[in-house]
């Protein structure tokens, strides 16, 4: 079987400044990934390349064997990767509701005429709109009593899983998750703990950035590991627990949080 | 029927084309493009309209059409180089574009009259009253007196065009094409990540913005009879910006009602005429100071339909 996400030899350079160099590696579908390394390692850099909110300087990503390299961010979404932000980026302003209906958007066909006219088949696709919706917001759990509220006026918890549910509304097979427990108290890490497996099981490959030792050891199948822009190890938890180079880079700084 | 006072329904008629300027505008900003190229869409629309009719002979309803779609096409060409563009830098450039259109009117005399304007454009309320006339019916027969049933009749003309804006646009608002908007305007890259084809949506709101002018301006040349590039000076694209700043540009309720108090205060005021300038500036201050949202927010209508006074949406 071919992988679902294959990164080839992907670098990002800011004017001089290289954030991302030489990264290969492979997700296979199902499989939840973990990307760690300290701040500043690149990884977010990596996701903003895979969904094109920055074109790479060098090498290529290919998605289910084609290669999604130079498309826009929405014809990414539409092809099935669909991501969620470090800080936070919702519709403030907009419902809970709504900031999930708008991910439904690149799912369904309605134009100009149709919304305005409210034919038939507009009617149906708007009500399919809020039945996905309704769906999302049960499986991540934000509860009636919410989702009329302005996404800006959430607790913080909540917004990160309201991205999430955002997020799951254009069907993805692969979506990736920024820091989805970063401010989060251990109870609510559990709870988005159970809700990745969730969305695992629902057939949703995952790759995941996060600084929460406890989270990632549990959750990922694999792990890769950067530093200074460069993968410097990849391999399941257990293998990184032990890989010296980690060590070296990184689990200082994963005492601290697991000191939190 | 005294009191069907023609100046007055001038007025209205005067607020309703206003109004359709305010959600020509508001719906571009809905896609978070600031333009100031609507009084040059505007002129598009009532010199295409103009030229129709007084050139061509073609019934007014084909140069009102005609006028919108080509400042709508107008629309989409300056709208998709402005794409590079946001904020104050795409507002520069729109008013650049207003301000080409207006040189071309006074400059292109053998098709325009340059500045002097086209003078006898069909007024719409003329020609139907001679249409109805010609077919036995006479406004005496309503009590009312020829002028009167000319104001009226555009009055109720501009009314229902506007009526049909506002239904369109309100309905746009609440369907996915609405939603991309909005989400648009709060989050470009989020809406990008999130599917919308952030570019499609944003020349769309635009051209619709420019279309809407050019209908606007359409039907101006064809209430008032007479069009001049003085019209459309950039005084005019800073009233139509002025009517969302001030009445609110998160509700398509906003900038009507800004279009319709900024048109009938200064009428109101017309005694003390040297200051309303005075009192216009100051209530904008105030407005950027205490509410620069608008007068008119969501937050001010959800308040509304909770007291269950009346749903103004």
């Amino acid at each position: 079987m071919s992988s679902l996400l294959s990164l080839r030899n992907i670098g990002k350079s800011f004017g001089g400044l290289s954030a991302l160099s030489g990264i290969s590696f492979d997700v296979e579908p199902g499989e939840i990934v973990g990307v760690i390394g300290p701040n500043g390692a690149g990884k977010t850099t990596l996701f903003n390349v895979v969904t094109a909110i920055y074109p790479s300087t060098e090498g290529e990503v290919l998605f289910d064997g084609e290669r999604i390299s130079g498309l826009p961010p929405h014809t990414i979404t539409k092809r099935g990767i669909t991501r969620t932000f470090q800080n936070i980026r919702l519709f403030s302003t907009m419902t809970v509701e709504e900031n999930v209906m708008v991910g439904r958007h690149c799912r369904t066909g309605a134009g100009v005429w149709r919304g305005v006219l409210r034919t038939r088949g507009e009617r149906r696709e708007e009500r399919g709109i809020r039945g996905k919706t309704r769906e999302l917001l049960d499986l991540v759990g934000l509860s009636g009593t919410d989702r009329e509220m302005a996404a800006g006026s959430l607790p913080y918890g909540h917004q990160r899983r309201l991205e999430i549910a955002r997020a799951l509304a254009a069907e993805p097979r692969l979506l990736l998750l920024d820091e989805p427990v970063a401010g989060m108290n251990d109870a609510e890490t559990q709870e988005v703990f159970r809700l990745i497996k969730r969305v695992q099981a629902l057939g949703v490959t995952i790759l995941l950035i996060e600084h929460d030792m406890s989270l990632v050891m549990k959750a990922c199948d694999r792990l890769v590991v950067f530093n200074f822009g460069r993968k410097i190890a990849a391999g399941t938890p257990s293998e990184i627990r032990d890989d010296p180079q980690v060590i070296e880079a990184y689990l200082g700084a994963a005492e601290r949080d697991a000191d939190a | 029927m005294e009191w069907l006072n023609p100046y007055h329904l001038q007025v209205a008629s005067f607020m309703l084309i206003n109004a359709i300027l305010g959600v020509s505008i508001y719906v571009t900003l809905s896609t978070g493009q600031l333009s100031l190229g609507n009084a040059g869409f505007m002129s598009i629309g009532a010199y295409t309209a103009a030229l129709l009719s007084t050139q061509h002979q073609l019934p007014i309803p084909v140069g009102i059409l005609a006028g919108s779609l080509l400042a709508g096409a107008a629309g989409i060409l300056v709208g998709i180089p402005s794409l590079r563009l946001s904020g104050v830098y795409l507002a520069i450039a729109t008013l650049g574009f207003g301000e080409v259109v207006r040189a071309v009117l006074i400059n292109w005399e053998s098709l325009t009259r340059g500045a002097v304007g086209i003078a006898a454009i069909p007024q719409v309320g003329r020609v139907i009253l001679v249409w109805a006339r010609d077919r036995g019916f006479s406004p005496e027969s309503l009590g009312l007196q020829s002028n009167q049933f000319i104001s009226l009749t555009v009055f109720l003309i501009l009314l229902f065009s506007t009526l049909l804006t506002v239904a369109f646009f309100l309905r746009l608002s609440r369907s996915r094409v609405g939603r991309a908007y909005a989400a648009i305007r709060l989050d470009e890259s989020a809406a990008a990540a999130a599917g919308i084809p952030t570019t499609y949506y944003k020349v769309l709101a635009f051209s619709q913005g420019a279309l809407l002018s050019g209908f606007a301006g359409a039907l101006f040349a064809h209430s008032t009879s007479f069009v001049s590039p003085g019209d459309f000076t950039y005084h005019r694209a800073v009233e139509i910006l002025v009517f969302a700043v001030f009445g609110g540009s998160e509700h398509i309720i906003g900038p009507v009602f800004g279009a319709a108090f900024l048109t009938l205060v200064p009428e109101a005021l017309r005694a003390i005429s040297e200051y309303r300038y005075i009192l216009y500036g100051i209530l904008l201050v105030l407005m950027m100071v205490f509410r620069p949202q608008g007068v008119i927010d969501p937050a001010l209508l959800r308040r509304f339909r909770r007291s269950g006074k009346g749903t103004p949406a």
